[in-house]
């Protein structure tokens, strides 16, 4: 259940990022998840909702786009789309591989509440 | 109002694990992450790692743990500190934990630092926490399907110690198996045949331990 470490990251680095805007209420989270990550989106969806009662996120909906894994092998510089976990490079069967692309988690934009707004119920 | 962002989520963590890793440089020690299901025998492992190694070169441990000071009590007589992290529910060490107990530890006279982190195969290997080294232990009782079944922890390990070997003879495990997931998930990493009861293997380990320390050195220096 690693996906309540990463949900209370994301309403922490939200929160500051609205308040940094000056803005309101924030309405929807929208982030990135790398394949490699191993993350539940429904796991991460209850998180959510949970590290964000009682904030300024609470009730925002939590978008989650998967980013599918890239790796370039090291040997006969293929590049593929691993599997979850198995790196080995179609071409020449070996497993030495580096990762471009599905290992991280960024955020990438919040919709919320205007200032001329932020005070509305 | 929309906001663009394009901000790493697991950002403070690994700033935080970055931080630890520079304070660990500094003291010339190399650090260990210890990542394994429950009961692959990590903590047994140590018991019998750090008396091999001697008053020569200096072993603290910390421990994570749910719940209970046990771990920690097992290998605090054969250290110079042994610190317990109770993550209550979670079910991982996190860069922050680790920070908060190298502030209470003693660095200077270290050799090794070994980071006992909670029993699980999913959630440990997503947390970087500053070690130099991660090693992932798969015990013979534990089945020879798990580096299929939990590839991210294996494809993440510096070293891969194979424990409790003392058993193959009386449980249908087949390394072969290990090996041919692993030529498919990491090929970096050594397989260590081990026993912590009998001792065989301990002495690669070590090797191994010693190696790695010595190059960590040498790269930061």
């Amino acid at each position: 259940m690693h996906e309540m470490a990463i949900a209370s990251q994301i309403v922490e680095q939200s929160l500051r990022i609205a308040a940094e805007h000056g803005a309101g209420r924030i309405l929807e989270v929208e982030i990135e998840v790398g394949a490699m990550r191993g993350v539940v989106p429904e796991a991460l969806q209850m998180a959510f909702t949970v590290c964000s009662e009682g904030t300024a996120a609470e009730g925002a909906r939590l978008h989650i786009a998967t980013v599918a894994a890239r790796a370039r092998c090291k040997l006969c510089g293929r590049e593929f789309e691993p599997q979850y976990g198995f790196f080995v490079c179609p071409a020449c069967d070996r497993a030495d591989v580096e990762l471009l692309a599905g290992q991280d988690i960024l955020l990438k934009g919040l919709e919320c509440r205007s200032p001329q707004e932020a005070d509305r119920p | 109002m929309r906001i663009e962002v394009v901000e790493n989520v697991l950002k403070a963590n690994d700033a935080v694990a970055a931080a630890n890793r520079r304070l660990l440089e500094r003291y010339g020690l190399l650090a260990v992450n210890l990542m394994s299901s429950p009961g692959s025998g990590k903590t047994t492992l140590l018991e019998r790692t750090i008396p091999m190694l001697g008053p020569a070169e200096p072993c603290s441990v910390m421990v994570g743990d749910l719940q209970t000071t046990r771990d920690a009590e097992r290998v605090g007589p054969y250290t110079v500190q042994a610190t317990q992290i109770n993550t209550g529910t979670g079910c991982h060490l996190s860069a922050t934990q680790v920070a908060e107990a190298l502030g209470r530890m003693e660095l200077e006279r270290l050799a090794y630092l070994f980071i006992e982190n909670v029993g699980n195969m999913v959630c440990p290997a997503e947390f970087d926490l500053g070690e130099h080294a991660r090693a992932v232990l798969l015990s013979v009782p534990e089945g020879d399907d798990k580096v299929a079944k939990y590839p991210t922890l294996f494809q993440k390990a510096d070293v891969i110690l194979l424990t409790k070997v003392d058993l193959l003879g009386v449980l249908d495990f087949h390394i072969d198996r290990v090996r041919e997931d692993l030529a498919r998930v990491n090929t970096r990493a050594p397989l260590l045949r081990v026993s912590s009861r009998t001792g065989e293997g301990l002495g690669d380990w070590l090797d191994w331990l010693r190696r790695t320390r010595a190059a960590a050195a040498g790269a930061g220096a």
